[in-house]
């Protein structure tokens, strides 16, 4: 099957003894993570540095100089070369186009995406005869449908927005090692989803839509506001629909998962649903994604010689090529910045988590995330008797480092 | 949960000092439209450094050393997370605070480096933590109560009284007619709902096994202070025959107490009528505790040497254990001569001390500092004395400040809170800084400093005698604990002498007296049992 016209949102995975070699090199990390904090915080594999430390992982972050976001050759891949603010330094163009967005994406949005999640959700575990697949059947359809909308980018005629944003983001932020197979994938899916999104924008010229993203950028395009032109609004549409929603699925089955490891707090998360204490309920569910969350770390290039922790016992000189793999999983489980990190507590202060990164590429997205994550899961967790579905099924499964299935029942 | 008290002591450049200043009345001012802190934008510190109870910065000025600009803070938990917290909340004012800063000359240097490098980003936390001074003394009033329980237990305070003075419903209060044990049942029953957690058992305050280390390490102290005065009676025992070792130990004893009998009475013009008498407190007080600790470090003595004598001597364990009681014990009566000679060292220093009648105090100072005052019912303050020279009184305020530090970890009193008979601190701690060389306190109290310090003169000048009289300037003392803080207006001008402005000062409760939270907290413990006795009801009934 063609790219453009697979259902598959995620590709095959590995198989047999591979795949439980791959699962068990995952359920290692936390360990490995552990004896490298205590021992060597910062550890060098070949060109590659690992930190894993809070207070290094964040100077890392913070330090976009010397540390930068290896992002851009292949966001030029996905955007036709046309620049996207995440493969930018900390440039006046950056500002201007992130700031742009700022001015379409509107914190008065927020609420209204969260209902309209929760909603889509009520609808979804509604419908289910008391079993629920949470990974694609609740997660991915609801982030999907919510954002896409919300951007104001429709399903793609004969294609599956869910499996173009998820083989480009996996291209993206997923393929260190180039697999010649995905990046043949991309080489069609990247230009059918930009033309697609140019059709759109020509056709809301022409007809002007409800009001979305895409319809702002268009309003202030025709103010003559920089930042808004055609190829500018098609890229940061691009930007987002890659980005952003192929991440929810990963991140709120595996918090499901953790919640289903810890009956206490599965019961917890379950009454503040009931209650609807949604700010409680968002601490439970970034609570539960500090056990498992979207990736170990992410990466940065060395940009000019420089110097992890100086200062420290552990003080580290980088050299420009490297690359640095800032483990953020690490940084939020380091004892000496996390109280008790072992402890699964939902009232944890917000500075105990870097899920969204930090300082200068932190996702755009973040706020987004906080209103509808947990909006996601809230209407199962108000259902009775929430469980593991009997056999493997009930158990979350991993394809790399994508959630793939995990089925509960409930009363 | 633990609670920590700590502080950060950095010595500022002279030319920034008036800058830093600057910046923190800044910080205040941008979180604070009122100089006590605590509302508006200010109140983000509660969410954002949630371990914190009490924080402050200062800059104290420099006279006989540079400025010193200090941070104090008290929070529940351990150093790391707080000093993460901290970063979160207000980094970028670190940062700025730190540039005014000198660069230590110590191992930190590189770390002050990396942190205030022009577009530095490194994390400022590491800095801080290496730079943590750990107090030699502290006082917690609300010992083992995390923030978040004061806060909870405060709102629960208001909705008892919410529900007491709404539940009539236009008639008589229907809380008039029942009996305190029917009054417990009604109200934990139309609290519950709001408060949930009621239903949950309440987490101890103290912990068994922090218990246990408070005795344990009050105790290793005591036997270890035993056996350190007892040195000179094992060198002495172990080469004079008894008859000459008991006959120079009586001589010697009759000679210190017939010298302290004539240099023990107060300078003319420095006594304070007190009715306190050294032998009095001594019987009452110390006799039993004393012989008992002897005698325990006696037969612990004896069990550590024994080995080591029965392989030397060639005898058997338990003759050699009591070969060497023996000489412990002769030892031990010889603390009695050690501790005279100590203190008429000490008398001899004290006569000779100099005690500063009139501080000057910069009145420009004294307003900023009355201008942040009396704005709620808590007051803080700082200050900085210099430590008297001299060996005898370098050793003392270290075991002195210790002994005192441990005491209050594990007496009864200081355990629930009390210093004397007052419980008006929230927390209190001493440090040394400049290399030991001088003296910092700071403390987090109720009431008005005028009142706060009168408290401590009438009712606690003893130990408040005893934890500063080692600071230069002093009033009059005698052995460590008569007269010195009794002396209340002087030693009220000294003290106002020593502080600084407490330019940035942070309360979490602002509310809440010490009293407060303790009366809440009574309340809150039988809230949480489902039924209380008539008797238990009836002693309950009193703090609503």
């Amino acid at each position: 099957m063609n790219a453009l016209t697979s259902r598959d949102v995620l590709r095959p995975g590995k198989k047999g003894l591979a795949r439980w070699i791959e699962g068990r090199v995952f359920a290692a990390m936390p360990y490995a993570f552990a004896f490298f904090r205590r021992w060597k915080p910062v550890v060098k594999f070949g060109g590659m540095t690992l930190t894993s430390r809070y207070d290094d992982v964040k100077q890392v972050f913070a330090t976009d100089p010397v540390f930068g976001a290896p992002y851009k050759p292949k966001l030029d891949v996905i955007m036709g070369g046309e620049p996207f603010f995440l493969g930018m330094a900390d440039t006046p163009l950056y500002h201007r186009d992130t700031d742009a967005m700022r001015m379409v994406v509107l914190p008065k949005d927020l609420p209204e995406l969260g209902r309209r999640a929760e909603a889509m959700a009520e609808a979804i575990v509604a419908a289910a005869p008391g079993r629920i697949e949470v990974v694609d059947t609740l997660v991915r359809r609801v982030t999907f449908s919510v954002l896409a909308d919300y951007f104001g980018v429709p399903e793609p005629k004969g294609g599956d927005l869910r499996v173009w944003g998820t083989r480009l983001f996996e291209f993206q932020f997923a393929d260190p090692k180039g697999d010649p197979a995905l990046r043949a994938d991309v080489d069609q899916i990247a230009p059918a989803l930009r033309a697609h999104i140019d059709a759109e924008i020509a056709a809301r010229k022409a007809t002007p839509g409800r009001d979305d993203v895409l319809t702002r950028c268009l309003a202030l395009q025709k103010k003559g506001v920089p930042g808004f032109s055609d190829v500018e609004i098609r890229t940061n549409l691009m930007g987002f629909i890659v980005g952003g929603p192929p991440q929810p699925p990963m991140v709120v089955p595996q918090a499901m998962e953790q919640l289903l490891r810890r009956p206490d707090a599965l019961a917890g998360a379950q009454a503040a649903a009931r209650a609807g204490e949604d700010d409680l309920l968002w601490g439970y569910v970034q609570e539960a994604m500090r056990f498992d969350p979207l990736a170990p770390g992410l990466p940065r290039n060395v940009l000019v010689d420089g110097v992890i922790a100086r200062g420290t016992s552990h003080e580290t000189p980088v050299q420009a090529g490297d690359t640095v793999l800032a483990a953020f999983a690490s940084a939020m489980m380091d004892p000496r910045r996390v109280t008790d990190p072992a402890r699964f507590d939902p009232h944890r202060p917000a500075s105990n988590y870097i899920h969204f990164g930090y300082d200068l590429h932190q996702c755009f997205g973040r706020h987004i995330n906080r209103a509808t994550l947990h909006f996601m899961l809230k209407p199962l967790l108000k259902r009775a008797n929430v469980r593991r579905a009997p056999g493997g099924a009930g158990r979350l499964v991993k394809n790399g480092p994508f959630a793939e299935s995990l089925t509960v029942v409930f009363d | 949960m633990r609670q920590t008290t700590l502080s950060v002591a950095l010595e500022v450049k002279p030319e920034s000092f008036d800058h830093l200043s600057g910046l923190l009345d800044a910080l205040r001012d941008r979180r604070s439209p009122n100089p006590s802190g605590g509302t508006g934008p200010f109140a983000d510190f509660l969410t954002t450094v949630p371990a914190v109870h009490f924080m402050s910065l200062s800059v104290f000025p420099g006279f006989d050393y540079d400025p010193l600009f200090v941070i104090e803070a008290n929070f529940d938990g351990a150093p790391g997370p707080f000093w993460g917290q901290l970063e979160t909340a207000i980094g970028p004012d670190l940062r700025s605070f730190l540039r005014c800063c000198k660069r230590p000359l110590d191992h930190t240097g590189d770390l002050f480096d990396a942190v205030t490098a022009p577009d530095s980003r490194a994390p400022i936390a590491p800095y801080l933590e290496a730079r943590t001074l750990t107090p030699t003394v502290y006082h917690h009033g609300n010992r083992g109560m995390t923030r978040d329980r004061i806060l909870a237990e405060g709102e629960l305070f208001l909705g008892t009284r919410k529900e007491l003075a709404n539940a009539n419903d236009g008639g008589p209060s229907p809380y008039r007619k029942l009996t305190p044990v029917e009054i417990h049942a009604k109200l934990r029953a139309a609290l519950l709902p709001q408060f949930g957690w009621l239903a949950e058992k309440a987490p101890a305050r103290i912990p068994f096994l922090q218990s246990v280390g408070d005795y344990a390490r009050l105790a290793w102290f005591v036997l270890l202070v035993v056996f350190a005065l007892s040195i000179p009676g094992l060198i002495l025992k172990s080469q004079l025959a008894w008859q000459y070792y008991a006959g120079l130990c009586v001589a010697l004893f009759a000679l210190f107490t017939g010298i302290l009998y004539k240099m023990g009475k107060p300078l003319p013009g420095t006594a304070t009528p007190t009715r306190f008498s050294f032998l009095t407190f001594f019987l009452r007080h110390l006799l039993v505790p004393v012989v008992i600790a002897v005698a325990v470090y006696v037969a612990i003595a004896a069990f550590i040497t024994a080995p080591v004598w029965s392989w030397i001597g060639h005898k058997p364990f338990w003759p050699a254990w009591w070969d060497m009681a023996i000489w412990a014990g002769w030892s031990g009566a010889s603390i009695a001569v050690t501790v005279a000679g100590i203190l008429v060292w000490l008398r001899w220093l004290e006569r000779r001390d100099a005690s500063q009648d009139a501080p000057p105090v910069d009145p420009k100072m004294l307003r900023e500092m009355a201008r942040r005052e009396d704005w709620i019912p808590q007051n803080h303050m700082g200050s900085v004395v210099l430590i008297k020279p001299g060996v005898l009184r370098a050793i003392l305020i270290r075991v002195g400040h210790h002994g005192l530090h441990l005491l209050l970890r594990a007496q009864k009193a200081a355990r629930n809170g009390y210093l004397g008979s007052m419980r008006t601190i929230h927390f209190a701690h001493w440090a040394r800084v400049n290399n030991d060389s001088r003296l910092m306190f700071f403390s987090n109290f109720d009431q008005t400093w005028e009142s706060y310090l009168d408290d401590f003169i009438e009712k606690a000048h003893a130990g408040l005698t005893l934890a500063w009289s080692s600071g230069v300037g002093f009033p009059p003392t005698r052995f460590l604990v008569k007269d010195g803080a009794s002396h209340g207006r002087q030693f009220k001008e000294w003290a106002r002498h020593s502080m600084t402005v407490s330019r940035f000062w942070y309360s979490a409760y602002k509310d809440l007296t010490a009293e407060q939270v303790e009366r809440n907290y009574r309340i809150a413990l039988g809230l949480r049992k489902k039924q209380l006795s008539e008797k238990e009801a009836a002693a309950w009934i009193n703090d609503l």
